[in-house]
C-alpha cells in the first residue's frame, strides 16, 4: 500500500509523490512554454521576397552592422562613397535615384568623414536602421522587443517552477532527506528555461526567406566569384546582405581594407540559425547595440 | 570515299535522331562569375559551358536554364585533339559525362594541342596545316566521336604565325578534317578577323572558301591591339571589325547560332546587353536581352 503522506514528509507529501507531481508540472508548463514561443516565433510568411530590398536583408541575416555593410557595399559599388588615406570615409559621386533613408545616413555620416567602424553609433545612421527594423517587424520578419518579451513569458513560469523546487530542496535538506532525483530534474529544468529564454531576434518566416533568397541567389555566393562590375550596385549590396562583407572585399579589397572592414562569410547553408550565430560570433553585428543588446544580450538575440 | 560518305550520312542520321534542339538564335558563354546576367536573359535559348569546369553535379545556375529548356553545349578546352598522342580516353568519358549531363544536342572542342610529349603547354597551340597534321587530328576526333553520345564540332583556334612547312591552307586544311571526320565547323569570328589581321590575308577570301553550311555555331569574342598584334582577349569589347566580319558571314550563309564568349574583366550588365543586341541586329536573329 501506497504511503501519500507520512507526518515526517516534507510539507506533507512524499519525496516520490512530489517528484512525480514537479515532473509532470514541468512537462506541462515547459510544452506550454514551446508552444507558446514557437507561435510568437513564427512570423508571417511573406507574400512576395522580391519586395526585400539588400539592407533588409542584411538586416535580417546579421543585425544593424551587416545593414550597415550591406549599404556601404551598394554605395561604393555606384562611387557613391570612397575612403581617404586616414582611413575616414569621404564622398565620390552623388546619390544615385531610389536610395533607402539608410543609404543617405550613410552618405550624410561620409560627408562628415566618419570612420566606417563608427556608422552604426551616428545619430542619423542609427535612425534610420530604427526605421529598417521597425519596418521588418510591421512585415512580420523581425521580433519587436514587446514580442521578444512575450515569447519569453514561457520562461518565466518554468523559472516559478524552479523556484518551487529550490525552496523544496532546501527543506528536504533541512530535514535530512534525500533530494538527488530532484536535482536532476531541477538541473534538467533549468537548461530548458535558460533555451526558452534564448529567443531569435527574427522570425522563422525571415529564416524560410533568407533560405530562398541564398538559393535564388547563389551567383552572389563568393564561391562563384560574382562580377560586381555586371551585376552593379544593387548586387553588390545583396552579395554583402546575404554572404557578408567577403563580398565587400572582392567587390573593392582596396576600399575594404582602407575603410577596415572586418572580413566575415556568413555561412550560405541552410542553417539560418548557424549563420546568424556566426555573424554574432565575431562581435561585429552586436557592436551597434541596439539590435542584440536588450534583454538576452548577444548570445541569446542571435543563437535562436 | 565511300567510307568517308558512309560516315557522313551516319552523323547526319545520328544528329536528326538525337536532336533535342540544336543551338539557335543568339547565346552567351555560360560563367559562374556572370551566372545571374544570364539567368535573366529572357530570350535566350542557348548557352555554352567549359566542360571542365563541370564536376560532379551540374552548377544550380545551369540547371535552371537546363529547366528553362535551354540548349547548353559543353565547350572542351583539354582534349588536345590536335596531339601527336592519342586522345586522353578519361578526358573524353568526362566531356561525354558533361554532354548526358546536360542533355547536349553536340558538344566543342578545338582544333589544337595543349600538350605534347607529356608537357602541358596550358594553352592552345595551333597546329602545322599539313596533310599529316590532318590525318593526326582525324584519327583523334574519330576517337572522340566513338566515345561521345552526341556530334562533335570542330573549332579552329586563332594563332599569331603560320608554321613554315604549311601544305595547306587554313580552309583546305579545314574542310580535309570534316570531310574525314563527319564532325561540323565551329567558326570563330574573332579568330577569322585575328588570323587575318596577323598572319595576313582577306578574311572574306577566308568565308567565301570554307564550308559555310557545315557550321554548327558561331563564337564572336572581344580582342585588343596590342603591339601590332591583334590579341583574340576574350576580356574586351567585341570590336566593330569583328562585328562587321558577322555580317559578312550571316549575308553568305547565316549559322544557326551565334554566342558571345567573355572571360573576364566583365563590364556592366547594360555593355553586354549591348554586344547581345548588336549580334541579333547584325545576324537577324531576335533579340535575347
Amino acid at each position: 500500500m501506497t504511503v501519500l503522506a507520512a507526518p515526517g514528509d516534507t510539507w506533507g507529501i512524499s519525496g516520490p509523490v512530489f517528484l512525480g507531481l514537479y515532473l509532470l508540472a514541468a512537462v506541462v508548463v515547459v510544452g506550454g512554454a514551446i508552444v507558446h514561443r514557437s507561435r510568437v516565433v513564427a512570423g508571417r510568411s511573406v507574400g512576395t521576397i522580391d519586395v526585400l530590398g539588400p539592407q533588409q536583408v542584411a538586416y535580417l541575416n546579421g543585425g544593424n552592422q551587416l545593414a550597415v555593410w550591406a549599404s556601404l557595399g551598394g554605395l561604393r559599388g555606384s562611387g557613391a562613397v570612397g575612403v581617404r588615406p586616414d582611413r575616414r570615409l569621404t564622398t565620390g559621386s552623388a546619390l544615385p535615384a531610389g536610395v533607402t533613408p539608410l543609404d543617405q545616413a550613410i552618405h550624410h555620416a561620409a560627408r562628415r568623414n566618419l570612420y566606417a567602424r563608427e556608422l552604426t553609433r551616428d545619430e542619423w545612421v542609427a535612425r534610420a536602421l530604427t526605421e529598417l527594423r521597425e519596418g521588418l517587424e510591421r512585415q512580420g520578419l523581425a521580433l519587436s522587443p514587446a514580442q521578444r518579451r512575450t515569447a519569453r513569458n514561457g520562461s518565466l513560469a518554468v523559472l516559478g517552477l524552479l523556484v518551487l523546487g529550490a525552496v523544496r530542496m532546501g527543506a528536504g535538506l533541512s530535514q535530512g532527506k534525500p533530494i538527488a532525483f530532484l536535482l536532476v530534474a531541477f538541473l534538467a529544468l533549468a537548461v530548458t528555461a535558460i533555451l526558452l529564454n534564448r529567443v531569435p531576434w527574427r522570425t522563422r518566416a525571415a529564416d524560410a526567406a533568407l533560405r530562398e533568397l541564398r538559393r535564388r541567389h547563389t551567383h552572389l555566393a563568393p564561391a562563384s566569384a560574382p562580377a560586381y562590375a555586371t551585376y552593379g550596385a544593387a548586387g553588390a549590396a545583396m552579395g554583402v546582405a546575404l554572404f557578408g562583407t567577403v563580398s565587400l572585399w572582392s567587390l573593392d579589397p582596396g576600399f575594404a581594407e582602407q575603410a577596415e572592414i572586418q572580413r566575415q562569410a556568413l555561412s550560405s547553408g541552410g542553417g539560418a540559425g548557424s549563420s546568424s550565430g556566426s555573424s554574432c560570433g565575431g562581435g561585429s553585428s552586436c557592436s551597434g547595440g541596439s539590435s542584440c543588446g536588450g534583454g538576452g544580450g548577444c548570445g541569446g538575440g542571435c543563437g535562436g | 570515299m565511300q567510307r568517308r560518305q558512309l560516315l557522313r550520312g551516319w552523323w547526319r542520321l545520328r544528329r536528326r535522331v538525337r536532336r533535342v534542339t540544336g543551338p539557335s538564335g543568339v547565346g552567351i558563354g555560360w560563367r559562374p562569375e556572370i551566372a545571374g546576367f544570364v539567368a535573366e536573359l529572357p530570350g535566350l535559348r542557348f548557352v555554352e559551358v567549359v566542360a571542365e569546369s563541370v564536376h560532379g553535379e551540374l552548377p544550380p545556375g545551369l540547371a535552371e536554364l537546363r529547366a528553362r529548356g535551354v540548349t547548353v553545349v559543353p565547350h572542351g578546352v583539354r582534349l588536345s585533339l590536335g596531339g601527336a598522342e592519342p586522345v586522353d580516353p578519361a578526358r573524353v568519358a568526362h566531356l561525354a559525362r558533361v554532354a548526358e549531363l546536360v542533355g547536349a544536342p553536340l558538344v566543342s572542342e578545338h582544333i589544337a594541342f595543349v600538350r605534347a610529349g607529356g608537357l602541358e603547354a596550358g594553352h592552345l597551340l595551333p597546329l602545322p596545316r599539313s596533310r599529316e597534321a590532318v590525318a593526326a587530328v582525324a584519327a583523334n576526333v574519330r576517337r572522340a566521336q566513338a566515345e561521345l553520345p552526341v556530334p562533335l564540332a570542330l573549332e579552329p583556334i586563332a594563332a599569331l604565325f603560320d608554321w613554315p612547312d604549311d601544305e595547306l591552307d587554313e580552309a583546305d586544311f579545314l574542310t580535309e578534317i570534316l570531310d574525314a571526320t563527319g564532325a561540323t565547323l565551329l567558326l570563330d569570328v574573332a579568330n577569322v578577323h585575328a588570323n587575318a589581321r596577323n598572319r595576313g590575308g582577306d578574311p572574306l577570301a577566308l568565308l567565301d572558301r570554307l564550308p559555310l553550311d557545315r557550321v554548327a555555331y558561331v563564337h564572336v569574342a572581344g580582342g585588343a591591339e596590342r603591339g601590332g598584334f591583334y590579341h583574340d582577349t576574350h576580356t574586351d569589347p567585341v570590336p566593330p571589325e569583328v562585328l562587321d566580319l558577322v555580317g559578312a558571314l550571316c549575308a553568305r550563309h547565316r549559322p544557326p547560332a551565334l554566342l558571345l564568349e567573355r572571360d573576364g574583366r566583365y563590364p556592366p550588365a547594360a555593355e553586354l546587353r549591348a554586344e547581345l543586341d548588336a549580334l541579333a541586329a547584325t545576324s537577324g536573329y531576335p533579340v535575347v536581352t
